[in-house]
């Protein structure tokens, strides 16, 4: 990895009076250009259909809100207008206009997904935030007796590598949007903060509504660009506007944040499977800023990975996911509210352990998948220059063509998915545990996952001597893995070394990896006892050992030849 | 309408000026205003556009009246191109493509005709113009397609098979005439795949047919090939109904019924007992199913695929074994079920 950057990074001052700083002097028009371009493309299809259709869905969906002190009012107002969408639709055509009803609905969720963007708070927070994770850190610290004076820096442990000054560079060049990995609700936040310190303008972001119920983030959100995702809207007049509002930002040199994978990612694995709808909205945004005649109308994917030691929410996250893959419905209870005491504690956590994180920014991409040198150039495969103008002619002319891109599309997002898992940073705690569930899976090649993740005590206990071969065996090929660049090594895993590593009979980067997986959680996830390691908690194990799948380093899955090939026909479900 | 005329009214070249190649510009000529067949024999280009005819390889077909013969690559892309049509061995295809690349502008459609993946990377011919040619949009052409059968007019039919469907339209526009019918498919890893990998079977069919068997031998080797192939391609992600179809199963009665092929023509010869470098040598042309055997054979070794009759094949090719030897070896395998994989 190259030597680290000071953070932060000062923003330039011109940045200050452009694109997201000039979020609610462009709104009004922002909301008009979406509204007209959303009402268009149902312009041809009957509007009867699609305004009952979204009358029915609305109607069924506001039977299960229940809504809060802060969202009651949201309620009220979906109502009234539902109300009369319904006496609309029960007059003829004549009486009632169509269009002008169409009209009303999409200006309706255009205003509930528009954010704002307040200069002055942008401000205010951007001193608060890192004073206050600073003076945690250093208040966390304490117990380990740092002598008198000498702090502790946030940046110090939060490790940002790649390519960061290609991304500060095509930030300047044309609209970026960030597409990272998702694990845990924590993520938004650091992003925000590490984008802080890469002194980059802030970055418009779609949170989803229950977000918007919590006051502090509520203001903090709707003031810094955060624009309003509601999942729970089905509706076809709902998705575009959703969609023509994020290329109405993008067109507007908004950098923008997607999380590719749609949600937090349940499994624990690298994202491998993408939500391709809002993804395409970049090369829309491209395409129609070539046919206005903008001078930078091009969106630069930058993919960005983090990895950690330990997830908030590992265990309600893996459950949902065995439940899921085991044929269940399953949801998750309680979850999605976004508990302050739960961050807090995160963050608490965080600054008193030793650990670190790593962000890793992923090489820019243009919106086919190509990768972008610092001037914004897409370079093909064996390095020919890409025309990305010529690449959206069809039939001699630069357009749109709803086929075309959506296969243009799922290249990007294939592309991306093999960037997200060569950029993944393997950290020590991740080795351990794919090292030690494979040995206990080898040991019982018959059983399927289930029956693996019930063993009992005795049986997913090994003999430490085991074990400390197996892992050194897994280090050596996850070396060679980095060496071909299919995936990344922290600098503890490389070397052998570790952070973590105390008094102890076990090699150094082992120890870390022990110490610090699962850290945050109620038990540990390994234990060592004499000469035997034992899995605690087998399915938080499964969940940190699922960061490595996806890579064919599990032998079982290897020597059956394609059909069990990584990802692909994997009949016992243990690749994620 | 509209959209047709487009095609009609573009410039394609054709890339390659073997049988295939030549049969293929003389079926686009009928539908577009101007086509180039670019030939990289200096002395060929001279021949041909004086004597109108391919005398080499298709000596009994006059090429259309709007073909131009070129060498010259400034000639070839003269007044902007929209159609390549690909038509060389894929032996060339990635030196060739490197040379070819700085001549596209990247709004071409590329559709290419070359039956064979690349040795040891076991790269499709699509993949391999991907990653050399500046151009996105590239698709294939495939099918029971005897070159001399197509030429002579009688009714075929091929698969253009593109994840995009301005590809598909294109060629369906381009080649299309009242004596050759033109599919759409979006399975190109299903398409490229059972076109290389029935090379090989028409080898071992050829060498059926020295031995003088019958037919219920030939109907064994083209059922239990298919299901070979069919299960090599869907391990590489093919789908299922395009071995079945023209480029599938079509192409293997084909190829595997006519001395008209050259891998047919190998498999006769090899059979007689004669040596693989002096068959290759006055055969005329390039018979891809050899490389592609020996490709094919190393990596399903390698990923434990089943795959019995390439592996004879391959045997047969590198003069291990003789036909009678090869076919004992296939009969006596341990019986088993028929759809078992």
């Amino acid at each position: 990895m190259p030597p680290e950057k000071q953070l932060p990074m000062p923003m330039e001052p011109e940045l200050r009076d452009r694109g997201i700083f000039r979020l609610n002097a462009v709104r009004p028009n922002l909301i008009d250009d979406v509204v007209a371009r959303t009402t268009a493309e149902f312009a041809g299809k009957p509007a009867e259909n699609q305004l009952s259709e979204t009358l029915y869905l609305e109607r069924r969906r506001l039977r299960n809100f229940h809504p809060t002190v802060f969202t009651k009012g949201r309620k009220d107002r979906d109502l009234r207008l539902y109300n009369d969408l319904q006496k609309g639709l029960l007059r003829s055509p004549g009486e009632a206009d169509r269009g002008a009803m169409l009209e009303r609905v999409t200006r309706h969720f255009a205003e509930e997904i528009g954010g704002h963007f307040d200069p002055a708070i942008y401000r205010i927070a951007s001193h608060a935030v890192p004073w206050g994770f600073n003076w945690l850190l250093n208040a966390a610290s304490v117990r380990r007796f740092l002598p008198w004076g000498l702090t502790e820096s946030l940046e110090s442990r939060i490790n940002v590598h790649g390519e960061i000054d290609s991304l500060r560079a095509l930030s300047r060049r044309g609209t970026i949007l960030l597409v990272p990995t998702h694990q845990s609700n924590i993520d938004s936040v650091l992003i925000g903060y590490i984008i802080y310190l890469l002194g980059l303008p802030p970055f418009a972001y779609g949170a989803g509504l229950n977000l918007y119920s919590n006051p502090v983030l509520n203001f903090f959100m709707s003031n810094l660009g955060a624009y309003t995702v509601d999942r729970a809207k089905t509706n076809e007049i709902y998705k575009s506007t959703l969609k023509n509002y994020s290329i109405a930002l993008l067109q507007e040199g908004i950098h923008s944040i997607f999380f590719p994978g749609g949600g937090r990612s349940r499994s624990g694995a690298v994202e491998s499977k993408l939500k391709l709808g809002l993804l395409g909205t970049g090369l829309q945004a491209q395409i129609q800023g070539y046919q206005a005649g903008k001078p930078n109308p091009n969106v630069y994917v930058v993919p960005m990975v983090m990895s950690y030691h330990f997830v908030l929410e590992a265990a309600s996250l893996i459950e949902a996911y065995l439940a899921e893959s085991g044929g269940h419905r399953f949801i998750l209870a309680g979850d999605e509210s976004w508990q302050v005491s739960k961050v807090a504690r995160f963050f608490w956590k965080f600054f008193s352990s030793q650990a670190g994180l790593h962000v890793s920014i992923g090489r820019p991409l243009d919106v086919f998948g190509n990768f972008v040198d610092e001037e914004g150039r897409s370079i093909g495969p064996n390095g020919t220059l890409i025309d990305p103008k010529r690449w959206l002619m069809t039939r001699g002319e630069l357009c749109a063509d709803e086929q075309r891109d959506r296969e243009y599309t799922r290249e990007l997002g294939r592309k991306i998915v093999d960037r997200f898992h060569r950029e993944n940073v393997v950290l020590t705690s991740h080795a351990v545990a794919f090292a030690f569930f494979e040995m206990i899976r080898q040991k019982y090649p018959d059983f399927d996952l289930y029956r693996i993740l019930r063993l009992s005590h005795a049986q997913r206990s090994r003999p430490t001597d085991d074990f400390l071969s197996y892992a050194e065996g897994l280090r050596q090929r996850l070396i060679d893995a980095e060496k071909r660049g299919d995936l990344k090594l922290s600098d503890e895993l490389r070397s052998g070394s570790g952070a973590m590593s105390g008094p102890s009979p076990l090699p150094a980067w082992i120890a870390d990896g022990m110490a610090q997986l699962g850290l945050l959680h109620e038990s540990p996830v390994l234990e060592v006892s004499e000469d035997i390691i034992s899995a605690v908690d087998m399915n938080l194990l499964y969940y940190y050992r699922n960061r490595l799948s996806g890579y064919g380093l599990s032998i079982l899955a290897e020597t059956g030849g394609p059909r069990k090939s990584p990802g692909e026909h994997d009949e016992k479900g243990f690749l994620a | 309408m509209m959209k047709k005329d487009f095609w009609h009214n573009s410039k394609v070249v054709v890339i390659g000026s073997g049988s295939w190649g030549t049969v293929l510009a003389n079926l686009v000529a009928r539908n577009s205003v101007e086509t180039r067949l670019w030939s990289r024999d200096e002395e060929q280009v001279r021949a041909m556009n004086a004597t109108r005819v391919n005398a080499k390889y298709l000596p009994n077909t006059p090429l259309h009246e709007r073909i131009q013969v070129v060498h010259s690559l400034d000639r070839l892309f003269e007044g902007g191109v929209r159609v390549v049509i690909w038509a060389l061995p894929s032996s060339a295809c990635r030196e060739q493509a490197k040379q070819f690349a700085r001549y596209l502008t990247g709004d071409e459609i590329v559709i290419h005709a070359t039956k064979g993946v690349e040795p040891v990377t076991l790269k499709r011919v699509s993949e391999i113009l991907k990653e050399e040619l500046p151009c996105a949009r590239i698709g294939v052409i495939s099918g029971p397609n005897l070159a001399q059968e197509v030429a002579r007019g009688d009714p075929s039919a091929a698969v253009v098979a593109s994840r995009f469907d301005e590809v598909i339209e294109c060629g369906q526009v381009l080649f299309t005439n009242d004596n050759f019918r033109v599919y759409g498919s979006y399975d190109v890893i299903g398409v490229e795949w059972a076109g290389a990998l029935k090379n090989v079977l028409a080898i071992a069919s050829g060498a059926l047919e020295s031995l003088g068997l019958g037919w219920n031998a030939k109907a064994l080797l083209i059922t239990r090939g298919l299901v070979e192939l069919a299960r090599f391609g869907m391990a590489m992600g093919g789908k299922e109904p395009t071995f079945l179809g023209l480029a599938g199963l079509g192409d293997l009665l084909a190829t595997s019924n006519s001395t008209l092929s050259r891998n047919y023509r190998v498999g006769m010869a090899i059979a007689k007992g004669e040596k693989l470098p002096d068959i290759l040598s006055r055969l005329g042309g390039t018979a891809e199913g050899v490389k592609t055997a020996t490709t094919v054979r190393e990596f399903a070794v390698a990923r434990g695929i089943p795959m019995p009759i390439t592996e004879g094949v391959y045997q047969l090719l590198q003069g291990n074994v003789q036909v009678g030897e090869a076919i004992r070896v296939l009969m006596t395998r341990p019986l088993k079920s028929e759809w078992s994989t």
